[in-house]
């Protein structure tokens, strides 16, 4: 395959704004020698480069991938508008960072979504790369297109542009492809080869989706009547993958560190993967299952060659819920011991409200000082009962009153509006809950307390998902979001209090794609043809344009986002299978309208369906 | 006593594209993966101790610049340990960042390199650069070189020819230009490039072309004081 790599000029460069982001060079990344028989993949993540570099994914595939001789794995980032403008302008086709090579030229664009309101800018990339949008329009000529990350969870929205998709975790399944890859293409892509037979193949592997193998038929009142596989050979259910033994899988002992600052800038361990609580609105507590942990030995040792390798001075732990690794002290003091004197410090993200937490916070912050993050996300705890979020006032009143001993002068706090259930009650006790805080505040001895307290509550807009008990909950009306919105912003005005509250326009869209079919596809791409990209972005984000193109193709926000679904509706994803049964979900969908509480996995099973892995803490590891 | 390790580095490549801060943290963290006993701030947020004689804009390379490491002395280190550290850095640097020569000498804070970063040459080059340099300098002959001056907050104008020191062409294509540096009087060579696209002696996307590279940084002899009269006499041959 010949590939001319593209020429990025001294004028292009200081046309746009952090030009550091689109040369690449960074320490630790990959480059290889060609040859016909490299398979080249090219990672890419649709935002711009300091959100796409924060992502482990990104991180874990690319040094699983480099560690392979036949195979080299490149980036490439959304580019920004003014980037992008030029590109078109000159005609720059996207490429990679590595190597500068047009993606056009790859044999693999492996997309991470990690969020619906990226779609555009996929569809953005991949017009920037030249290479065809559609599946249906793609030749033997073109790269294979994968889709992977949580969103993919719920493809169909999405499905006309990918030519196939890795549910769940990608560690194994990717190696497989390219093995397969390897088998139908040993000298490289060539102009005859048998695409249309490596999907079929491909499909077979366990955890593959290939959209285009499956036909959808609607009923007429537009719900789903069936998905079917075209023929007999075709899986009729994709059931996710995972990795079963996190101790013993491959973990990276480097990492790309970039030149910019992004915005997760830092190494960071992944304690375990799932959760145990089983909140009722989270997606990646459901579809992560079951917990798997990683030993302290496994963490420590990782740290160890990060911190050589990376020169970074700070170290996080990732995961849904830290403070229920079940090893946390050990862990924690193995880390603090063995970054003593390196002046590396230990960052503690997503802890529960304990005495044990916050001294591991502080211990965390002998060298650095980090700001408290709760996350009550609902006022009431009839609410709080509902999503399953088991944490009391009075947790959040203790917690405080050690923070503030502590020597932190506030949090933040973090909240949902517009939940299943919710009235104006239950936001007002949002300002209740912070009212207690004060009070609390205010009735400590100024010896023990901080000069001066400083709340933030934020409320994000909920948004139901696939493969939750609330996916056949309504989305909250919008006027009915507002107005509780207005009421919080009303009620903090001159209280200690900062409110970030997020607009209700992007949430109805993402709802509307998160629980979308795959009429969907029309509509995204003709929002993208507008010249809409970073959805994400409140600046750039339009609805009009996404609800003029949902009216054109004769689709209603509404029936998506703010219909209640029946228990026997047929879901646009029920073809793909996380492991957790559409039975407990609903079970817990009633459970949670009657603000009936589900115990955590360590505490008794629910019977989830995790166990058909066969792995995790449901066999006590 | 505090010892610091004094670096003298070049940058190309996409190096090339580091704001100040950037650079900064890359060589913090390059001088961690060195092993190099860096000392560290105190306070809340203790930093690795680097000083840069001058920062270095986005988009230019440079041949020659300077910064200081200061070394904990509390460490244990081997007095002749200077080649071994250069050699570790440079296997630590990414691509792009290079270190030319390094000694230790000992800290002076009323000696730090940058308050003694008096000049600084840059090559400049773009097609056919020195003869429209060599046409502006012949018909140009205004007193004060007037440039518009954009900075976060506001515009302003400012006359930037007391702060050229010289110009020379080379061929068709180089410039070559000494201008005053530091933190007293500071000229950006975009400036210049600014003044020539402004009296239509440069294109706008020539200017954006042009490559600009740091060639060498001059500093004043340790205890003089800095004063622009003569720095004429002195920018030769300098020992830093």
């Amino acid at each position: 395959m010949k590939t001319e790599p593209v020429n990025l000029t001294d004028g292009l460069l200081r046309s746009v704004t952090k030009p550091a982001r689109y040369v690449g060079g960074e320490w630790n990344s990959v480059t290889k020698p060609l040859s016909s028989d490299l398979v080249r993949f090219a990672f890419c993540f649709p935002d711009v480069y300091e959100i796409g570099m924060s992502n482990s994914a990104l991180q874990i595939l690319y040094y699983l991938l480099n560690q392979r001789p036949d195979t080299w794995c490149e980036r490439s980032f959304a580019p920004w508008t003014d980037m992008e403008q030029l590109m078109r302008e000159k005609n720059i086709p996207l490429y990679s960072l590595e190597s500068r090579t047009p993606l056009s030229q790859f044999d693999w664009v492996g997309f991470t979504l990690q969020y619906e309101l990226s779609f555009t800018n996929v569809l953005n990339m991949l017009d920037l790369a030249g290479i065809p949008q559609l599946t249906s329009e793609r030749s033997a000529e073109d790269p294979l297109v994968v889709a992977g990350g949580p969103v993919a969870f719920n493809l169909e929205p999405m499905a006309d542009f990918f030519d196939l998709a890795v549910i769940g975790e990608a560690e194994e399944t990717i190696e497989e492809l390219i093995d397969l890859y390897h088998q139908h293409c040993p000298n490289g892509r060539t102009s005859t080869w048998d695409r249309s037979a490596f999907l079929r193949q491909a499909a077979a592997i366990p955890g593959v989706y290939v959209p285009s193998l499956y036909a959808v038929v609607y009923k007429a009142d537009q719900t789903v009547e069936a998905i079917r596989p075209l023929d007999g050979t075709v899986p009729p259910i994709i059931q996710k993958r995972i990795v079963k033994n996190l101790n013993t899988m491959k973990r990276p002992d480097q990492l790309i560190v970039p030149n910019t600052e992004i915005v997760h800038d830092r190494m960071s361990l992944e304690l375990f993967r799932g959760c145990p609580r089983g909140c009722r609105f989270c997606q990646a507590g459901m579809i992560y299952r079951p917990v798997r942990e990683t030993g302290v030995d496994t963490l420590s040792k990782q740290a160890a060659a990060l911190e050589q390798s990376t020169g970074y001075d700070e170290c996080g732990l990732l995961s849904l819920s830290t403070s229920d690794y079940s090893q946390l002290g050990s862990l924690t003091d193995r880390l603090l011991e063995q970054f003593s004197g390196h002046h590396t410090s230990l960052s503690l993200p997503s802890l529960r409200l304990d005495s044990f937490t916050l001294e591991l916070m502080q211990k965390g912050s002998s060298t650095r000082k980090s700001g408290l993050t709760f996350a009550p996300e609902a006022g009431t705890q009839r609410l709080r009962d509902v999503i399953n979020k088991n944490i009391t006032e009075q947790d959040l009143l203790e917690a405080m009153t050690l923070a503030f001993k502590g020597g932190w002068n506030g949090a933040k706090l973090y909240f949902m509006l517009g939940l299943p259930t919710e009235t104006d009650m239950d936001a007002q006790a949002i300002a209740d809950l912070t009212d207690s805080i004060e009070t609390l505040y205010r009735g400590l001895p100024r010896s023990d307390r901080p000069r001066r307290l400083e709340l933030t509550v934020s409320t994000a807009v909920f948004i139901p998902k696939p493969h939750t008990p609330f996916q056949w909950a309504p989305q909250e009306l919008p006027e009915v979001v507002n107005k509780r919105q207005q009421f919080l912003k009303e009620r903090f005005r001159n209280r200690p209090v900062k409110y970030h509250y997020h607009d209700w326009h992007s949430s109805l869209i993402e709802a509307l794609l998160a629980r979308g079919d795959r009429r969907l596809g029309a509509v995204i791409r003709d929002v993208w043809a507008k010249g809409q990209t970073f959805d994400a972005w409140d600046d750039h984000f339009k609805l009009d344009n996404w609800l003029d193109s949902l009216e054109k193709f004769g689709l209603d926000v509404s029936f998506y986002a703010h219909r209640e679904r029946a228990e026997a509706e047929i879901m646009p994803w029920d073809h793909i299978d996380c492991g957790v049964t559409s039975a407990f979900l609903y079970r817990e969908y009633q459970k949670a309208l009657k603000a009936k509480t589900t115990p955590q996995c360590r505490i008794a099973c629910s019977q989830c369906g995790a166990t058909t892995f066969e792995g995790g803490i449901c066999f006590g590891d | 006593m505090v010892t610091n390790w004094r670096i003298r580095y070049s940058r190309k490549g996409p190096a090339v594209w580091l704001a100040h801060l950037d650079q900064m943290r890359t060589f913090e963290r390059s001088i961690r993966r060195a092993g190099i006993p860096v000392a560290y701030s105190g306070g809340f947020n203790p930093r690795p101790q680097l000083a840069f004689a001058l920062p270095i804009g986005v988009g230019i390379a440079t041949e020659d610049d300077y910064v200081d490491v200061k070394i904990d002395d509390q460490q244990n280190y081997e007095p002749d340990v200077n080649e071994l550290w250069c050699r570790e850095l440079n296997r630590s640097l990414p691509e792009g960042l290079e270190v030319q020569a390094s000694r230790l000498v000992t800290d002076d804070k009323k000696n730090s390199l940058m308050s003694r970063v008096t000049a600084a040459r840059y090559r400049l080059s773009s097609l056919e650069l020195a003869k429209k340099v060599d046409r502006f300098q012949t018909r140009f002959n205004e007193d004060t070189w007037m440039v518009e001056k954009q900075t976060r907050e506001k515009r302003s104008l400012q006359d930037i020819k007391p702060l050229i020191l010289d110009i020379q062409t080379e061929g068709k294509h180089l410039v070559e230009l000494l201008v005053c540096a530091g933190s007293q009087k500071n000229l950006r060579p975009e400036l210049f490039l600014q003044l020539l696209k402004m009296h239509q002696f440069l294109s706008e996307e020539d200017m954006l072309e042009t490559s600009i590279t740091r060639t060498e940084l001059l500093f004043a002899p340790q205890h003089m004081k800095v004063a622009d009269t003569n720095i004429r006499d002195w920018v030769s041959g300098l020992d830093v």
